[in-house]
């Protein structure tokens, strides 16, 4: 009988009375990313609070309401707990902030979120290989596999020096994507940061996922189906004409994208 | 409230016209004045988007709607020209096990309330993507091409739509229809293809319709525009026109293509004095 151990990021949820203004936030997350909450691991921390146990009840009963899981609460002794309440949780080390997602817009459903994912292992050896613009999902493994590429998390940027094909997903949370080729219909590339793109970029590119505005996206032949940074998303139909096919970037100014030729 | 009926176009084998069949149908009934919707079940090979001309439309999908990241209004791509049909699109960048059995179900129930028709792209193969497609449907259409391994494919479909389906483990029979496409009576009469009769007779499924080989059905799906919409004298286009109104309840005989013959092949027998 082996156990192995596992390292989650979870998000640390800190009530803050009065209560239904802080709903009021948790609702607004929701409502500009559905998917924001489902399947992680979600901690609440009252530490310090001295919450009654009813508020508690009533806290843990409205995030229910609002399919949000709570895995375990932190401050809280579990002698007090009632029965059914998540376990008691004490310990853990604090990481770098999760982003929420910014304005609304479609790009904000999309996995836009640093997620670190380690498993004790041989992971971690593979993990620091991942970096080397290996950060692919090539289509037989399972697209789970983009999220476990963790890449290093100080601004890095990735370099990918073959095509992007149709199904591919280059996934990178936290900082530039550069690919020297083309970006096949049906591929994604999704960054933290700016992309690049020398060559066509046909597929669909969403940068500064992480909630940056000042990404930007860049491509020697602008032929996209979708380009968006920071959740603003605009579709192959929406684009003016003048664009198409020519070297061009994007950036986002006044919550609008601006489309400009390269020269 | 309409509560829609579901059709899957299902085959099992791939390249036999499952997409432009989904797209024809869908496009057909909705010129009829129905609300349709077109679902792309192909996760990590889609194309109906491509057939039907919406690819560039596209901002969420089948799996985002699956997995609640994103609203079914959200992901419906309305087509231009038909402002009654619309197409929810699959994700090019997951494979078939993104797709859970629960959001499928939710989303064929969501589906049921707004249209009256859903159709169902099903993907190629016998496996979970093609089983999930045909799961809550309500009809079937078979798509077999007039040669014996597209027969053999589809006869293995049909076992999979009497076992697998919510119909068949309700104790029910799903209804299914027979769509012979790529026909070509050329060849059917020297023998090099199989005739509609024999294929009839291997699967005894009714059939509902005979599309002929055509070219213009490549070049509707190269300009994005179902084949029912992109030119309607079309003798394919025709026969997808005659499938649906059968699919409707009319009862008109099936018209087996003949080979190309103009007026003047009618009258002159090819006699020599």
């Amino acid at each position: 009988m082996k156990f192995k151990g596992k390292s989650f990021i979870a998000i640390v949820l800190t009530p803050e009375p009065p209560f239904t203004d802080w709903f009021q936030e948790i609702d607004r997350i929701i409502a500009r990313s559905p998917g924001f909450f489902i399947d992680r691991p979600i901690v609440l921390d009252v530490r310090g609070s001295k919450i009654p146990i009813d508020e508690l009840e009533e806290l843990l009963a409205g995030l229910n309401e609002r399919s949000v899981r709570v895995m375990g609460i932190d401050g809280v002794a579990g002698t007090r707990l009632k029965p059914g309440m998540p376990p008691s949780f004490s310990g853990g080390r604090l990481t770098s902030d999760v982003d929420v997602p910014e304005p609304a817009g479609g790009a904000g459903a999309k996995p836009a979120t640093s997620e670190a994912k380690t498993e004790t292992g041989g992971k971690a050896a593979a993990n620091g290989a991942a970096v080397n613009g290996a950060a692919k999902d090539d289509g037989d493994q399972s697209p789970a596999a983009t999220a476990d590429v963790a890449s290093v998390p100080n601004g890095s940027s990735i370099v990918i020096t073959e095509p992007v094909r149709s199904g591919q997903s280059i996934l990178h949370p936290d900082g530039d994507v550069t690919v020297i080729g083309s970006v096949s219909s049906g591929a994604e590339i999704i960054a933290g940061g700016s992309i690049h793109v020398y060559g066509a970029l046909r597929g669909r590119a969403l940068a500064g996922v992480s909630g940056k505005d000042g990404a930007r996206i860049f491509c020697s032949k602008l032929d996209a189906e979708l380009v968006s940074i920071n959740g603003l998303y605009k579709v192959a139909e929406d684009f003016d004409g003048a664009f198409r096919n020519a070297p061009a970037q994007i950036r986002f100014e006044n919550e609008t994208l601006v489309f400009e030729e390269l020269n | 409230m309409s509560n829609a009926t579901v059709v899957v176009v299902t085959s099992g084998k791939g390249g036999v016209g499952k997409t432009t069949t989904s797209a024809a149908v869908a496009s057909a009934l909705a010129k009829e004045g129905y609300q349709v919707c077109a679902v792309d079940f192909d996760v990590g090979l889609r194309n109906l988007d491509l057939i039907m001309g919406a690819e560039r439309r596209v901002v969420f999908d089948l799996v985002n709607v699956v997995r609640g990241e994103a609203s079914i209004k959200q992901a419906l791509v309305r087509d231009k020209k038909l402002n009654n049909l619309f197409l929810l699109p699959a994700s090019q960048t997951r494979d078939k096990d993104a797709l859970t059995e629960e959001g499928v179900e939710r989303v064929i129930g969501e589906l049921r309330m707004y249209f009256d028709w859903v159709i169902c792209d099903s993907p190629a193969g016998i496996e979970r993507g093609a089983t999930l497609a045909m799961r809550h449907a309500d009809e079937a259409i078979i798509v077999s091409n007039p040669e014996v391994s597209s027969v053999r494919d589809c006869d293995r479909i049909i076992g999979l739509l009497d076992a697998k389906t919510k119909i068949a483990e309700d104790g029910g029979r799903m209804p299914k229809h027979l769509m012979i496409t790529r026909y070509d009576s050329e060849r059917a009469k020297t023998g090099d293809m199989l005739a509609t009769d024999d294929v009839v007779d291997i699967l005894s499924v009714p059939l509902i319709g005979v599309v002929p080989e055509s070219r213009d059905v490549l070049k509707a799906s190269n300009v994005g525009l179902p084949i029912t919409l992109s030119d309607e004298n079309s003798p394919a286009a025709k026969a997808y026109m005659e499938a649906t109104r059968r699919l409707l309840g009319e009862d008109i005989p099936v018209t087996i293509p003949e080979g190309k013959k103009g007026l003047l092949g009618k009258f002159f027998r090819g006699r020599a004095a």
